[in-house]
Protein backbone atom coordinates (compact mmCIF):
# COMPACT_ATOMS: atom_id res chain seq x y z
CA UNK A 1 0.00 0.00 0.00
CA UNK A 2 1.49 3.33 -1.10
CA UNK A 3 -0.46 5.28 1.55
CA UNK A 4 0.69 5.39 5.17
CA UNK A 5 -1.09 2.63 7.08
CA UNK A 6 -1.71 4.92 10.06
CA UNK A 7 -3.45 7.83 8.35
CA UNK A 8 -6.21 9.04 10.67
CA UNK A 9 -9.57 7.86 9.30
CA UNK A 10 -13.11 8.62 10.52
CA UNK A 11 -15.93 6.26 9.49
CA UNK A 12 -19.40 7.81 9.85
CA UNK A 13 -22.56 5.68 9.58
CA UNK A 14 -25.71 5.42 11.69
CA UNK A 15 -25.89 1.64 11.18
CA UNK A 16 -23.43 -0.14 13.48
CA UNK A 17 -23.17 -3.15 11.17
CA UNK A 18 -22.15 -0.98 8.24
CA UNK A 19 -19.54 0.83 10.35
CA UNK A 20 -18.13 -2.55 11.29
CA UNK A 21 -18.12 -3.75 7.67
CA UNK A 22 -16.33 -0.60 6.48
CA UNK A 23 -13.80 -0.80 9.34
CA UNK A 24 -13.15 -4.47 8.50
CA UNK A 25 -12.60 -3.58 4.85
CA UNK A 26 -10.24 -0.70 5.71
CA UNK A 27 -8.30 -3.01 8.03
CA UNK A 28 -8.16 -5.62 5.28
CA UNK A 29 -6.76 -2.96 2.91
CA UNK A 30 -4.07 -2.24 5.52
CA UNK A 31 -5.22 0.82 7.50
CA UNK A 32 -4.70 0.81 11.26
CA UNK A 33 -5.92 4.14 12.69
CA UNK A 34 -9.70 4.09 12.30
CA UNK A 35 -12.27 5.89 14.50
CA UNK A 36 -16.03 5.82 14.11
CA UNK A 37 -19.05 8.08 14.61
CA UNK A 38 -22.74 7.14 14.51
CA UNK A 39 -24.02 10.30 12.78
CA UNK A 40 -22.79 13.45 11.05
CA UNK A 41 -23.82 15.31 14.22
CA UNK A 42 -21.46 13.10 16.25
CA UNK A 43 -18.68 13.27 13.66
CA UNK A 44 -18.54 17.05 13.31
CA UNK A 45 -17.42 17.81 16.92
CA UNK A 46 -14.88 14.96 16.63
CA UNK A 47 -13.47 16.57 13.48
CA UNK A 48 -13.33 20.00 15.19
CA UNK A 49 -11.64 18.58 18.33
CA UNK A 50 -9.07 16.72 16.25
CA UNK A 51 -8.13 20.02 14.54
CA UNK A 52 -7.79 21.79 17.92
CA UNK A 53 -5.60 18.97 19.21
CA UNK A 54 -3.36 19.37 16.16
CA UNK A 55 -4.07 15.83 14.97
CA UNK A 56 -6.76 16.33 12.32
CA UNK A 57 -8.46 13.48 10.50
CA UNK A 58 -6.84 12.79 7.17
CA UNK A 59 -9.68 10.87 5.52
CA UNK A 60 -13.47 10.80 6.10
CA UNK A 61 -15.65 7.88 4.94
CA UNK A 62 -19.29 8.83 5.46
CA UNK A 63 -22.73 7.43 4.77
CA UNK A 64 -25.15 9.82 3.05
CA UNK A 65 -28.45 9.08 4.83
CA UNK A 66 -28.24 9.63 8.58
CA UNK A 67 -31.02 10.83 10.90
CA UNK A 68 -29.53 13.96 12.50
CA UNK A 69 -26.87 15.33 10.17
CA UNK A 70 -26.61 13.79 6.69
CA UNK A 71 -23.32 12.97 5.03
CA UNK A 72 -24.00 15.78 2.58
CA UNK A 73 -24.36 18.35 5.38
CA UNK A 74 -21.25 16.98 7.06
CA UNK A 75 -19.38 17.38 3.75
CA UNK A 76 -20.64 20.98 3.40
CA UNK A 77 -19.43 21.75 6.96
CA UNK A 78 -16.04 20.25 6.18
CA UNK A 79 -15.64 22.12 2.90
CA UNK A 80 -16.61 25.46 4.46
CA UNK A 81 -13.99 25.13 7.23
CA UNK A 82 -10.58 26.70 6.72
CA UNK A 83 -7.95 24.04 6.27
CA UNK A 84 -10.43 21.27 5.38
CA UNK A 85 -11.22 22.40 1.83
CA UNK A 86 -9.25 19.46 0.43
CA UNK A 87 -9.73 16.87 3.19
CA UNK A 88 -10.33 13.55 1.34
CA UNK A 89 -14.02 12.71 1.77
CA UNK A 90 -15.56 9.48 0.44
CA UNK A 91 -19.37 9.42 0.40
CA UNK A 92 -21.24 6.13 0.67
CA UNK A 93 -24.88 5.78 -0.29
CA UNK A 94 -27.47 3.06 -0.79
CA UNK A 95 -29.19 5.05 -3.49
CA UNK A 96 -27.80 4.46 -6.93
CA UNK A 97 -29.40 7.47 -8.60
CA UNK A 98 -27.29 9.66 -10.86
CA UNK A 99 -28.77 12.81 -9.30
CA UNK A 100 -27.06 12.03 -5.99
CA UNK A 101 -23.64 11.87 -7.64
CA UNK A 102 -24.13 15.32 -9.16
CA UNK A 103 -25.21 16.82 -5.82
CA UNK A 104 -22.24 15.29 -3.99
CA UNK A 105 -19.75 16.39 -6.66
CA UNK A 106 -21.10 19.96 -6.51
CA UNK A 107 -20.62 19.88 -2.72
CA UNK A 108 -16.98 18.90 -3.21
CA UNK A 109 -16.94 15.15 -2.53
CA UNK A 110 -13.62 13.43 -3.31
CA UNK A 111 -15.26 10.22 -4.52
CA UNK A 112 -18.52 8.34 -4.29
CA UNK A 113 -19.38 4.70 -3.66
CA UNK A 114 -22.76 2.97 -4.00
CA UNK A 115 -23.71 0.09 -1.71
CA UNK A 116 -23.27 -2.83 -2.05
CA UNK A 117 -19.50 -2.72 -2.59
CA UNK A 118 -16.52 -5.00 -2.03
CA UNK A 119 -13.21 -4.26 -0.26
CA UNK A 120 -11.59 -4.23 -3.72
CA UNK A 121 -13.94 -1.49 -4.95
CA UNK A 122 -13.31 0.51 -1.75
CA UNK A 123 -9.55 0.18 -2.28
CA UNK A 124 -9.86 1.36 -5.91
CA UNK A 125 -11.82 4.44 -4.81
CA UNK A 126 -9.26 5.24 -2.10
CA UNK A 127 -6.39 4.79 -4.57
CA UNK A 128 -8.07 7.28 -6.93
CA UNK A 129 -8.56 9.81 -4.13
CA UNK A 130 -4.95 9.67 -2.93
CA UNK A 131 -3.12 9.19 -6.23
CA UNK B 1 -51.68 -1.98 -17.80
CA UNK B 2 -53.50 -2.45 -14.52
CA UNK B 3 -52.24 -2.50 -10.95
CA UNK B 4 -51.49 -6.25 -11.07
CA UNK B 5 -49.36 -6.00 -14.22
CA UNK B 6 -47.60 -2.97 -12.71
CA UNK B 7 -46.84 -5.16 -9.68
CA UNK B 8 -45.08 -7.75 -11.87
CA UNK B 9 -42.81 -5.17 -13.51
CA UNK B 10 -42.35 -3.41 -10.15
CA UNK B 11 -41.05 -6.66 -8.57
CA UNK B 12 -38.26 -7.37 -11.06
CA UNK B 13 -35.73 -4.71 -9.94
CA UNK B 14 -35.96 -6.02 -6.36
CA UNK B 15 -34.91 -9.52 -7.39
CA UNK B 16 -31.85 -8.35 -9.33
CA UNK B 17 -30.96 -5.89 -6.54
CA UNK B 18 -31.20 -8.67 -3.92
CA UNK B 19 -28.90 -10.88 -6.00
CA UNK B 20 -26.36 -8.06 -6.25
CA UNK B 21 -26.48 -7.22 -2.53
CA UNK B 22 -26.17 -10.83 -1.34
CA UNK B 23 -23.37 -11.66 -3.75
CA UNK B 24 -21.32 -8.53 -2.96
CA UNK B 25 -21.80 -8.10 0.78
CA UNK B 26 -23.20 -11.37 2.17
CA UNK B 27 -20.78 -13.50 0.12
CA UNK B 28 -23.37 -15.89 -1.29
CA UNK B 29 -25.26 -16.26 -4.53
CA UNK B 30 -29.02 -16.50 -4.05
CA UNK B 31 -31.20 -18.69 -6.20
CA UNK B 32 -34.82 -17.65 -6.76
CA UNK B 33 -37.45 -20.28 -5.99
CA UNK B 34 -41.04 -20.25 -7.23
CA UNK B 35 -42.93 -17.11 -6.10
CA UNK B 36 -46.36 -17.58 -4.52
CA UNK B 37 -49.16 -15.27 -3.39
CA UNK B 38 -49.21 -14.98 0.38
CA UNK B 39 -52.62 -14.84 2.03
CA UNK B 40 -51.70 -14.50 5.70
CA UNK B 41 -49.57 -12.17 7.82
CA UNK B 42 -47.28 -14.72 9.51
CA UNK B 43 -43.60 -14.37 8.63
CA UNK B 44 -41.89 -17.39 7.08
CA UNK B 45 -38.70 -16.46 8.93
CA UNK B 46 -37.75 -15.66 12.55
CA UNK B 47 -36.17 -12.25 11.88
CA UNK B 48 -37.75 -9.82 9.41
CA UNK B 49 -36.39 -6.58 8.00
CA UNK B 50 -39.14 -4.30 6.71
CA UNK B 51 -38.99 -1.20 4.54
CA UNK B 52 -41.92 0.88 3.37
CA UNK B 53 -41.94 2.74 0.09
CA UNK B 54 -44.30 5.18 -1.54
CA UNK B 55 -44.33 7.33 -4.61
CA UNK B 56 -45.91 8.04 -7.96
CA UNK B 57 -46.05 6.13 -11.20
CA UNK B 58 -46.63 7.82 -14.51
CA UNK B 59 -47.78 5.58 -17.37
CA UNK B 60 -49.28 6.77 -20.66
CA UNK B 61 -50.02 10.21 -19.31
CA UNK B 62 -51.89 9.08 -16.20
CA UNK B 63 -50.49 9.55 -12.74
CA UNK B 64 -51.11 7.12 -9.86
CA UNK B 65 -49.94 7.02 -6.27
CA UNK B 66 -48.53 3.74 -5.07
CA UNK B 67 -47.58 2.20 -1.73
CA UNK B 68 -45.27 -0.76 -1.41
CA UNK B 69 -43.38 -2.73 1.18
CA UNK B 70 -40.24 -4.83 0.99
CA UNK B 71 -39.67 -7.54 3.60
CA UNK B 72 -36.72 -9.90 3.87
CA UNK B 73 -37.25 -12.66 6.44
CA UNK B 74 -34.57 -15.02 7.70
CA UNK B 75 -34.74 -18.20 9.79
CA UNK B 76 -32.41 -17.65 12.79
CA UNK B 77 -29.76 -19.99 11.38
CA UNK B 78 -29.64 -18.14 8.04
CA UNK B 79 -29.47 -14.74 9.74
CA UNK B 80 -26.59 -15.77 12.01
CA UNK B 81 -24.63 -17.28 9.12
CA UNK B 82 -25.24 -14.19 6.95
CA UNK B 83 -24.17 -11.90 9.82
CA UNK B 84 -21.05 -14.00 10.43
CA UNK B 85 -20.13 -13.78 6.73
CA UNK B 86 -20.73 -10.02 6.55
CA UNK B 87 -19.00 -9.04 9.79
CA UNK B 88 -16.21 -11.60 9.90
CA UNK B 89 -17.15 -12.93 13.35
CA UNK B 90 -19.21 -15.93 14.46
CA UNK B 91 -22.72 -15.16 15.70
CA UNK B 92 -25.05 -17.78 17.18
CA UNK B 93 -27.66 -15.56 18.81
CA UNK B 94 -29.54 -12.33 18.05
CA UNK B 95 -27.17 -9.99 19.88
CA UNK B 96 -27.37 -6.16 19.58
CA UNK B 97 -24.31 -6.13 17.26
CA UNK B 98 -26.40 -7.67 14.50
CA UNK B 99 -29.82 -6.12 15.16
CA UNK B 100 -29.59 -3.62 12.31
CA UNK B 101 -27.94 -5.94 9.79
CA UNK B 102 -31.24 -6.98 8.17
CA UNK B 103 -32.24 -3.32 7.95
CA UNK B 104 -29.01 -2.52 6.16
CA UNK B 105 -29.67 -5.37 3.69
CA UNK B 106 -33.19 -4.15 2.80
CA UNK B 107 -31.87 -0.59 2.61
CA UNK B 108 -29.27 -1.63 0.04
CA UNK B 109 -31.78 -3.70 -1.96
CA UNK B 110 -34.25 -0.80 -2.00
CA UNK B 111 -31.57 1.74 -2.91
CA UNK B 112 -30.45 -0.35 -5.86
CA UNK B 113 -33.99 -1.13 -7.04
CA UNK B 114 -34.89 2.58 -6.85
CA UNK B 115 -32.58 3.42 -9.75
CA UNK B 116 -34.24 0.86 -12.04
CA UNK B 117 -37.73 1.83 -10.85
CA UNK B 118 -37.00 5.42 -11.84
CA UNK B 119 -36.23 4.39 -15.42
CA UNK B 120 -39.58 2.55 -15.43
CA UNK B 121 -41.51 5.68 -14.43
CA UNK B 122 -41.70 5.22 -10.65
CA UNK B 123 -40.60 7.93 -8.25
CA UNK B 124 -39.97 6.55 -4.78
CA UNK B 125 -39.49 7.70 -1.20
CA UNK B 126 -37.92 5.23 1.17
CA UNK B 127 -38.88 4.95 4.84
CA UNK B 128 -36.51 3.91 7.63
CA UNK B 129 -36.13 0.11 7.91
CA UNK B 130 -37.50 -1.70 10.96
CA UNK B 131 -36.83 -5.15 12.38
CA UNK B 132 -39.13 -7.77 13.96
CA UNK B 133 -37.79 -10.86 15.70
CA UNK B 134 -39.47 -13.97 17.12
CA UNK B 135 -40.90 -17.32 16.06
CA UNK B 136 -44.12 -16.94 14.02
CA UNK B 137 -44.14 -13.15 14.27
CA UNK B 138 -46.67 -11.32 12.15
CA UNK B 139 -46.16 -8.47 9.69
CA UNK B 140 -48.53 -5.54 9.29
CA UNK B 141 -49.04 -4.97 5.58
CA UNK B 142 -50.70 -1.91 4.04
CA UNK B 143 -54.43 -2.67 3.55
CA UNK B 144 -55.75 -3.98 0.21
CA UNK B 145 -52.39 -5.12 -1.09
CA UNK B 146 -51.31 -8.28 -2.83
CA UNK B 147 -48.30 -9.95 -1.23
CA UNK B 148 -45.82 -11.94 -3.28
CA UNK B 149 -43.54 -14.34 -1.41
CA UNK B 150 -40.26 -15.23 -3.12
CA UNK B 151 -38.06 -17.84 -1.41
CA UNK B 152 -34.30 -17.73 -2.08
CA UNK B 153 -31.79 -20.50 -1.50
CA UNK B 154 -28.32 -19.36 -0.43
CA UNK B 155 -25.10 -20.84 0.94
CA UNK B 156 -26.24 -19.60 4.37
CA UNK B 157 -29.67 -21.28 4.11
CA UNK B 158 -33.13 -20.33 2.88
CA UNK B 159 -34.53 -16.80 3.19
CA UNK B 160 -37.70 -15.10 1.99
CA UNK B 161 -38.38 -11.85 0.20
CA UNK B 162 -41.89 -10.43 0.29
CA UNK B 163 -43.19 -7.57 -1.76
CA UNK B 164 -46.57 -5.94 -1.56
CA UNK B 165 -47.90 -3.20 -3.79
CA UNK B 166 -51.05 -1.16 -4.23
CA UNK B 167 -51.89 1.88 -6.32
CA UNK B 168 -54.58 4.51 -6.45
CA UNK B 169 -55.41 6.46 -9.61
CA UNK B 170 -55.71 10.21 -9.04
Amino acid sequence: MALKADIKILVVDDMSTMRKIIKNMLTQIGFTNISEADDGATAWPMIESAIKEGRPYEFIVSDWNMPQMSGLDLLKNVRSTAGLEKLPFLMITAEAEQGNVVIAVKAGVSNFIVKPFSAQVLKEKIDKIFK
Amino acid sequence: MNSESHFIEFSKPFISAAKNVFETMVFTKIETQKPTIKNDDVSRGDISAILGLSGEIEKNGSLSQYKAMLVVSFPYETYFKAASAMLGETYTSYVPDIHDLGGEIVNMIMGNAKRDLKTMGYTSNMAIPSMIEGKNHTIKYPSDTHIVLIPFNSDHGILFMELCYTEEVE
